[in-house]
């Protein structure tokens, strides 16, 4: 508020832009009671008349009962957890949690040096892997077929940007690559990916691929999917460092020769940094869509937080309740989505302060 | 897993080089992968399938399918709990069997033509029957379509179920209106606000939908009669044709149990004391249940201690003992009305 010109009061600016004149201010008032009115009814059957106990799930059926979040109560941990064990689930937690906080920590700009990162991911994914596996502690073991839910997805995600984001930078420099068997072989295999839709990849790589390959090279499905699914992601994201390259100025290249550094060293002090920086909004972009797109898994048959919702109302005694749990399969998302796209925002800021 | 795949990967060479004159005492391929392995990969679902294929609060699966697979593992390793249930969507599968990631397809799964010849599968007998059902109100005082004379059917439009409806109300010549709707919800709105008299869908998904959303569900009656029947069975690769008689004896000798009275109760009772030779043959005081399989003689017995014959595991997923409350119907003994019945056990 501290923002607006002192000479106008709040009040005042509000009669300016609603209801400066008569229709207009019908149309504020109109829309306004729209808006109350819709907010009430969201209110009113979310919150006042919702039945909340999985103990009360008989009151659900009343007439007057509103949004039945006892579905939530009783099933949360097969929404969450898919398919893993119900006595181990503590295991799934702390591995997700391990998954978070490896992503929130490489967002710190301390970590921004290639050992630092690399040492965090792979102590990240090692804890993550050790506790959902369990074997190799000691712990009982949980093979990848059952593993589900949120944690599931989490490590999904980011298995797919951390492969991705090396893969795709290596086939962005393959493709402005001046070996013409290089540069034939990126465009190739990105324009080969890019026309094939994602589900279409996945499919291949859970599906087909066993049928082709020899045993030993199949490995478990997860990691077929992963893979698949890194690629795909890879080689959009070569497009968008493609876009950050050609923003560069032929000059930068000129004058890191003028400074005696060579083709590597040029690269990686004077053009990478600001490819990231012209590539960052898309990037975003990218990361966003894959953390969504990972709900395509379901049709392959991984346990993904969408199918374990799927199977959390898909039982005689909660299947009338799927909208509260969609809901809340959309309040995780949503959180998970708006924290990746406020830490966008910070790192465009961050990036403007450098410029200075 | 490449231990598993590899035997697999044996199996079907093996069974593909010997082409399809097995020898009478040929061991089934996937048997013996199966037993070496020491679990059984069933099919399971990316999600739930009312009745056939769930999960319950503590995470683990439930449903008539899974319970099948679950009475096979008791057949051949004698643990109900030695098996992996593979999450499938339902295009994933027949490619799954196919590649090896489960050794059975116990999924709700129809047996039809295309699937039998084209897709290289094989099929069991079938162990269930659903089809098109009508539900009307208990005011209305019917107990068969063919009294439904000058009545409103309501239905989905653009379904085998419309057009199913038709043919049999027409050949019963029962006179009626068909209304059909876009949406499923629509048809059970106009059905709940009364437009029409009776309302057509998939059997078992009108008992979901009485059991769930009908707050006057007892106001309401499905119609006995079954105007269409789909063959459900379990689905296997072809060319082990052992294999396919492992899982008919399994279905069999659960039916068979029924047949016979014999229940998880009473099993051990009945195999002290066989009332006659079937029974003692079934649960293994006669020996031959076993052998001709490449199992043990007492598998059934086992099977039935853990699972309960069909009946029980009927009444557990779908019938009485479930949300659902469906009728055995189509689904009972030949000798109660139904189709159900079993090759002879000699």
């Amino acid at each position: 508020m501290s923002a607006a010109p002192p000479t106008i009061g709040g009040l005042e600016r509000l009669k300016r832009r609603a209801f400066h004149k008569p229709l207009d201010g019908l149309v504020t008032l109109f829309v306004a009671a729209l808006l109350a009115w819709l907010a009430w009814q969201a209110i009113d059957w979310g919150l006042l008349r919702a039945v909340w106990r999985a103990e009360d799930a008989a009151l659900c059926r009343e007439a007057n009962a509103g949004a039945c979040w006892s579905i939530i109560d009783a099933r949360h941990r097969l929404i969450l957890f898919g398919l893993y064990p119900f006595d181990e689930h503590w295991r799934s937690t702390s591995a997700a949690v391990a998954i978070i906080a490896t992503v929130i920590l490489s967002c710190i700009p301390w970590f921004w040096t290639a050992r630092r990162l690399i040492s965090l991911w792979i102590a990240g994914f090692a804890t993550y892997y050790l506790l959902m596996e369990g074997s190799p502690l000691g712990l009982e073991q949980v093979t990848t077929d059952k593993w589900g839910g949120l944690s599931l997805v989490l490590f999904l995600f980011s298995s797919v940007v951390l492969l991705g984001m090396p893969m795709g930078l290596g086939l962005a420099l393959m493709r402005r690559s001046r070996l013409p068997m290089l540069r034939w072989v990126a465009s190739l295999l990105i324009d080969f990916i890019r026309s094939l839709p994602l589900l279409t990849t996945l499919f291949t790589a859970a599906v087909v691929v066993p049928i082709l390959l020899p045993d030993w090279l199949q490995g478990d499905k997860i990691w077929r999917i992963i893979i698949a699914f890194s690629l795909f992601f890879a080689c959009y994201q070569a497009e968008v460092f493609r876009g950050g390259f050609q923003a560069i100025p032929n000059g930068q290249y000129e004058a890191g020769k003028a400074l005696g550094l060579g083709k590597w060293q040029s690269l990686g002090l004077i053009i990478l940094p600001q490819v990231f920086r012209h590539a960052l909004p898309a990037t975003i972009n990218m990361v966003v869509v894959t953390f969504k797109e990972t709900a395509v898994v379901i049709i392959i048959g991984l346990f993904d937080l969408l199918a374990s919702a799927q199977a959390a109302f898909g039982t005689g005694d909660w299947v009338a309740y799927y909208m509260e749990t969609y809901i809340f399969v959309a309040l995780i998302y949503w959180a998970f989505i708006t924290s990746l796209g406020r830490y966008g925002e910070f790192l465009k800021d961050r990036m403007k302060q450098d410029d200075h | 897993m490449t231990m598993k795949r590899g035997w697999i990967a044996a199996a079907v060479a093996a069974a593909s080089l010997s082409g399809i004159g097995t020898s009478a005492v040929a061991e089934s391929a996937t048997l013996k992968t199966v037993q070496e392995r020491g679990t059984l990969l069933c099919s399971g679902h990316n999600g739930s399938y009312f009745g056939f294929v769930e999960v319950n609060d503590k995470n683990e699966w439930k449903g008539l399918d899974i319970d099948l697979c679950r009475a096979l593992t008791v057949a051949i390793l004698g643990d109900p709990d030695k098996n992996q249930i593979v999450p499938l969507s339902w295009a994933q599968r027949f490619p799954a069997l196919q590649s090896g990631d489960v050794d059975v397809v116990i999924k709700a799964t129809g047996w039809t033509m295309g699937r039998d010849t084209e897709l290289g599968l094989q099929f069991s007998i079938p162990y269930f029957f659903g089809g098109a059902q009508l539900m009307v109100r208990k005011e209305l005082g019917i107990s068969s379509a063919s009294e439904l004379g000058g009545g409103t059917v309501c239905v989905a439009a653009g379904t085998t179920i419309e057009r199913i409806v038709a043919d049999h109300l027409k050949a019963e010549n029962v006179e009626h209106t068909m209304v059909s709707f876009e949406k499923t919800a629509e048809v059970i709105g106009a059905y709940k606000a009364g437009r029409c008299d009776a309302y057509a869908a998939w059997g078992p998904s009108i008992a979901v939908l009485l059991a769930n959303q009908f707050e006057d569900a007892d106001s309401h009656v499905i119609l006995e009669d079954k105007l269409s029947a789909e063959p459900i069975a379990a689905a296997m690769r072809q060319g082990d044709e052992d294999w396919v008689d492992i899982v008919n004896w399994m279905l069999a000798a659960l039916i068979k149990a029924e047949e016979l009275g014999v229940t998880s109760s009473n099993v051990d009772e009945m195999t002290a004391n066989p009332p006659n030779p079937t029974v003692a043959r079934l649960l293994g005081v006669d020996a031959g249940m076993g052998e001709r399989l490449g199992l043990r003689d007492t598998w059934a017995r086992e099977m039935i201690t853990a699972m309960g014959n069909f009946a029980e595991i009927y009444d557990r997923n779908l019938g009485e003992g479930s949300p659902y409350k469906l009728e055995r119907g189509l689904n009972n003994l030949w000798s109660n009305g139904g189709v159900l019945y079993t090759p002879i056990l000699d």
